[in-house]
């Protein structure tokens, strides 16, 4: 393997009890992740059972989505899930100046897609067809998952802010950084459920 | 750490510090085994109050005009005691409590995989049940378990905090079930491959995840029901583009899994118990292990059987019914294990074993009507009334709560080192056995002959049978109160039991009751399956585990 043992020291001693450990907690991270996107289906499916419940779609009087805009937006996301994949990559590699470089451009680039989720809300609530949570079946589709997937950012934002912390204090070391490997893991599912969300908004 | 570190052997070796002081050691404990008392503690305490209810309901419906109490407060009533008897009592008894109780010590493990999360997950239950009953205090929801809309989207207030309140259970039950999968899979003892498991822990595996993934799908829904009723968001009424048939589908892919996480760890009781009585190893370990696994992932293929009546398209409708029929399957061929497992053997009539027994003949019946029910044109004529309570109730109680009596005679010994009184014990079976099916059988026909349920009056010609149904019903919970005097008994002035009272061969039963913090001095190493009593115990590592020798040292410090 190119990367340093899990769980050894400086000295090469494997300290069994921090890789059990992690083997748990990777495994428990895996299933809650499982959950999570469980969650996620339910609403899509509650969605794609509206939208097909023979009313018409898009339903009338909405504003139209901006899919340009939303499409650039996703550019960032998806960005951000590459950069946080070389963090991830130099951290193992003992690269801690670039892995922290890395987080840190993670951290933006989620952030602006934040913004730009602003802007799009912005655009539809107080648009020439003010369409907001409880203005009808799209806007209640829309809104809350939408709405759920940057509140998964959100959070993932505020933890990779916690990483740096934690990185800059030197929590982490070269054989055990578990919490590097659950941000990014993390932060891959979150990009997968965009891609999700916008071909079943934007795209069909 | 300026000390060199503990190098430990890892993960099964790994032993908490000895918890000191009251709290550490009885609140906010990280002891599996005492987490699994908490739980059924707080589950017993939450069955009193859903069985008040079940017995206003009883009173009510002595009288074909009701008339005990207001037909508005009768809805709220039906609707709080089925939604905490499903929620608050059998899906906690069954997997944190008799879950936490005791497949971790089957498994020859110290503790589950994250104890603190098991914590969290129990202290979770408590606040969610007193949420959920105190929704009377600000109108309870009235829409029964399932609170279809659009009656849940009108209902008071309470229907609100009904929502937090299942979602929280749900919470709780999801990080249970996230814990239990890894523990399974992480924790056993060396030796114990997956066809050496105890048939009890194969119980857990099948239902921790459903636990895990139905519950999620369940929070979907009660959190669109929550938005929707607190901020107008529409997703179910009708008048708005919503669609409240998209309710049942959400609530039937959780509730019908549901149904199996309320019987699968009850099978897995079962399966302990039956062999232990009857000296014989379990007929066909491999297709009990294996069936439930199938009705696991079968019990996610089928949830529209409950919504024949709703509109559901025809080309729908066939798959539903046919694979309901199959999902008989499985459970058929359990129950044919089990029989096979009684035949020829020695049987030991005691209490835990009449209530194993009984499981079997009630589960049946409750089985069968299910499979009558998975009938089209039937289910079209009996959906919505008694028949659809009689079934409910014969698999729910004449199996789950059945299972659960089974369990607590069989494991009492282990958590208090004392005996369950049998004496009051067979009178608790007896009386409970009788009262139940005179509640229960008559609801049947009643059913059958288009008595509606979840309405507070009903026709006079069914006065005689509900009258019947009534008494019996206070017979059924007189049998429950003599079950809770004997444990408050019990656990004082019982018979110690010993290590092994009844002579059994799973792990839990080779160590002291109540087991040390540390549940195993050596983690034992595992040569087969536990259940053959003609061979001696398949376990190494066991020699010390009865004898004074010191405890194991809390190594790898963290
Ligand atoms: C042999 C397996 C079973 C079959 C084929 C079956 C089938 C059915 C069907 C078709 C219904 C819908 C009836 C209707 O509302 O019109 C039903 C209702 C129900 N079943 Fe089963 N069932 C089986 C086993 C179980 C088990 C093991 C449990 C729980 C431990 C269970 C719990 C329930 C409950 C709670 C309801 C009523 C839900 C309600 O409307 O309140 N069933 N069953
Ligand atoms: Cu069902």
């Amino acid at each position: 393997m190119s990367v340093a043992a899990i769980g050894a020291d400086a000295h090469g001693h494997v300290d069994q009890l921090y890789v059990e450990t992690r083997e748990l907690r990777l495994q428990g991270f895996l299933l809650f992740l499982i959950s999570d996107c469980v969650l996620f289906s339910s609403f899509i499916f509650a969605y794609l059972y509206l939208r097909n419940s023979g009313q018409g779609w898009p339903p009338p009087g909405i504003q139209r989505l901006d899919v340009a805009f939303a499409a650039w937006n996703s550019v960032v996301l998806f960005g951000s899930g590459a950069t946080m994949h070389y963090a991830l990559e130099n951290f193992k590699h003992g690269n801690f100046m670039k892995y922290m470089r890395f987080l840190l451009a993670t951290i933006v680039l989620g952030a602006g897609f934040l913004g730009g989720q602003a802007y799009e809300y912005n655009h539809l609530i107080f648009g020439e067809h003010v369409t907001w949570w409880g203005s009808g079946i799209f806007g209640a589709s829309f809104f809350t998952l939408t709405g759920m997937h940057g509140l998964h950012v959100f959070l993932g934002v505020c933890y990779l802010t916690v990483l740096v912390l934690q990185s800059a204090a030197g929590v982490y070391t070269k054989g055990k950084f578990f919490g590097i490997t659950a941000g990014t893991l993390y932060w891959h599912f979150v990009d997968v459920i965009w891609v999700v969300l916008f071909s079943i908004f934007y795209l069909i | 750490m300026a000390v060199a570190a503990v190098h430990s052997g890892g993960i099964a070796e790994h032993i908490h510090p000895e918890p000191q002081g009251f709290v550490r050691r009885y609140v906010f404990s990280l002891d599996h085994k005492i987490i699994g008392i908490q739980y059924i503690i707080t589950a017993f305490v939450f069955f009193m109050l859903s069985g008040l209810l079940a017995e206003a309901i009883r009173t009510q419906l002595l009288n074909p005009n009701g008339g005990f109490v207001a037909p508005g407060t009768y809805n709220e009533v039906y609707s709080v005691h089925g939604s905490a008897m499903v929620w608050l009592v059998i899906i906690p008894l069954l997997t944190g409590g008799f879950g936490n109780l005791v497949f971790p010590l089957q498994i020859g493990a110290r503790d589950v995989a994250f104890p603190w999360l098991n914590m969290l997950s129990f202290w979770i239950f408590p606040v969610a049940g007193l949420m959920l009953f105190s929704s009377f205090l600000m109108g309870a929801p009235t829409a029964g378990w399932m609170e279809y809309p659009p009656i849940s989207l009108q209902g008071a207030a309470g229907t609100s905090m009904w929502c937090a309140a299942i979602f929280l259970v749900g919470v709780s039950s999801t990080i249970t079930g996230i814990n239990f999968v890894v523990t399974i899979l992480k924790m056993r003892a060396p030796g114990m491959t997956f066809t050496r498991m105890p048939l009890f822990v194969w119980g857990q595996f099948a239902t921790a995840p459903l636990l895990m993934i139905a519950t999620t799908a369940l929070a979907a829904a009660l959190a669109a029901l929550f938005i929707e009723r607190q901020f107008g968001v529409p997703f179910f009424d009708p008048t708005k583009g919503g669609s409240p048939v998209m309710w049942q589908h959400m609530f039937w892919f959780y509730s019908h899994p549901a149904v199996y996480i309320m019987i699968l760890p009850a099978f897995g009781i079962i399966s302990e118990v039956l062999p232990t009585f009857a000296r014989k190893p379990v007929f066909g370990y491999k297709l009990i292990a294996f069936s439930s696994m199938a009705i696991a992932l079968l019990g996610f293929m089928v949830w529209a059987h409950h919504m024949f009546t709703s509109g559901l398209a025809p080309f729908l409708q066939l798959p539903f019914m046919i694979l309901t029929y199959i999902i008989g399957v499985p459970t058929g061929i359990k129950i044919f294990s089990w029989t096979a497992t009684l035949f020829g053997g020695k049987i030991h009539y005691s209490t835990a074993m009449l209530f194993a027994i009984g499981f079997i003949g009630l589960f049946t019946i409750g089985g069968i009507t299910g499979i009558f029910l998975a009938a089209i044109p039937f289910d079209l004529h009996v959906h919505g009334t008694y028949f659809i309570v009689a079934h409910l109730h014969y698999v729910l109680v004449g199996g789950s709560l059945m299972g659960v009596f089974a369990g607590m005679y069989y494991w009492f010994p282990k958590m208090s080192g004392r005996l369950l009184n049998e004496t009051l014990g067979k009178i608790h079976f007896w009386l409970f056995f009788i009262g139940f099916n005179c509640t229960f059988l008559p609801m049947h026909w009643l059913g059958m002959l288009g008595m509606p349920r979840e309405v507070a009056t009903y026709d006079p010609q069914f006065t005689f049978w509900n009258r019947f149904e009534s008494v019996a019903s206070y017979l059924m919970t007189f049998a429950i109160l003599i079950f809770f005097v004997n444990v408050l008994w019990s656990i004082r002035n019982g018979r110690r039991s010993g290590p092994n009272p009844w002579g059994a061969r799973t792990l839990e039963w080779q160590i002291p009751s109540p087991p040390h913090y540390y549940n195993f001095k050596h983690i034992p190493t595992v040569y087969g399956l536990p259940y053959d009593f003609s061979q001696p115990l398949p376990y190494k590592g066991l020699e010390e585990e009865l004898t004074d020798s010191p405890p194991p040292v809390a190594a790898g410090v963290h």
